[in-house]
């Protein structure tokens, strides 16, 4: 189900934005967590990752004449990891997640970067994206939807940035709740209705402070 | 389009790191495509016994072909055009 085609396509994406002659394990990890993410998070276990706050760039298109990118050594040897990854899992094809396990082990780059920042482990890397892996096939689940949402489902069942649903919540223009004693905010699924409006109605006065 | 025969000489390959390669050479097909320079991997023999591989591609020119195996970091030991033939064309 994951889509290794598509991870790498950003990968190289990626490179070419950067003016790299090479595609690193760098990009092939940003790759991979654009292609699980959603409005630009990627969740990992109990990691959210912000894909802006990595630098992803989704649309400014690479300056100059076309570049030209090769796989650089370490990610043909990346590559070969996800590939025994798979083997020992008894997988037909290497996915997404085989490539996403290939960095358990890495503590150079960007991974370094994520273990460092998260406290991420090799250990609970696995684990994470081995539930990754376990979630994947059983999205048949998903249609019994939650009535309470956290920010981030919020976000997703209206299409926008995790970052914009935080905005209504602290300005109140969407009621959210505090979990007793805890951190952790959750809104009412029938309240997301309270930050529509309807084009007709002066569509131009919406846009005001956000943030 | 007229179809290349790529060579390689793989002493000691494992079937894993045939499966990265073809992942590799895949995606840098895709990626030249789509910067219009037609390039795509139609499919690979392996030889066990004398560790060689032959892959076919449908391309453009001989240049893309060996450039589709730099980019994806494939080894090889020649590149040679070559005149397809199926059972259907006879």
């Amino acid at each position: 189900m994951g889509d290794v085609d598509t991870a790498a396509s950003f990968a190289i994406f990626a490179a070419k934005q950067g003016g790299a002659a090479e595609v690193t394990p760098d990009h092939i990890l940003l790759g991979c967590m654009r292609v699980i993410s959603r409005f630009g998070i990627a969740v990992i276990g109990a990691w959210s990752v912000d894909l802006e706050s990595l630098g992803v760039d989704w649309v400014r298109q690479p300056a100059g004449p076309r570049p030209k990118v090769a796989y650089s050594g370490e990610t043909v040897a990346l590559f070969d990891q996800a590939a025994r990854i798979a083997k020992s899992t008894g997988a037909a094809s290497v996915g997404i997640t085989h490539l996403l396990a290939a960095f358990a082990s890495e503590d150079a780059g960007l991974m370094g970067e994520l273990k460092r920042t998260y406290g991420i482990t090799n250990s609970s890397w696995r684990a994470a994206i081995a539930a990754l892996e376990q979630a994947e096939p059983g999205s048949g689940e998903k249609t019994q939807a939650p009535e309470y949402l956290s920010p981030e489902q919020a976000a997703e069942a209206l299409g926008i940035h995790v970052q914009t649903m935080r905005a209504y919540i602290r300005s109140e223009r969407l009621p959210a709740y505090r979990l007793a004693g805890e951190r952790a905010i959750r809104v009412l699924r029938s309240d997301l209705e309270k930050v529509l409006e309807p084009l007709s109605s002066g569509a131009e006065g919406k846009k005001e402070k956000e943030n | 389009m007229p179809f290349y025969v790529v060579k390689r000489a793989l002493p000691g390959v494992t079937p894993e790191v045939l499966q990265s390669a073809g992942l590799r050479a895949k995606t840098c097909c895709a990626e030249m495509t789509g910067e219009g320079q037609p390039v795509r991997w139609v499919r690979s023999f392996f030889l066990p016994e004398t560790a060689e591989t032959h892959c076919y591609f449908e391309a453009g020119s001989k240049d893309a072909v060996e450039e589709a195996n730099q980019r994806a970091r494939i080894p090889f030991t020649q590149i040679t055009e070559v005149e397809e033939m199926t059972p259907e064309m006879v």
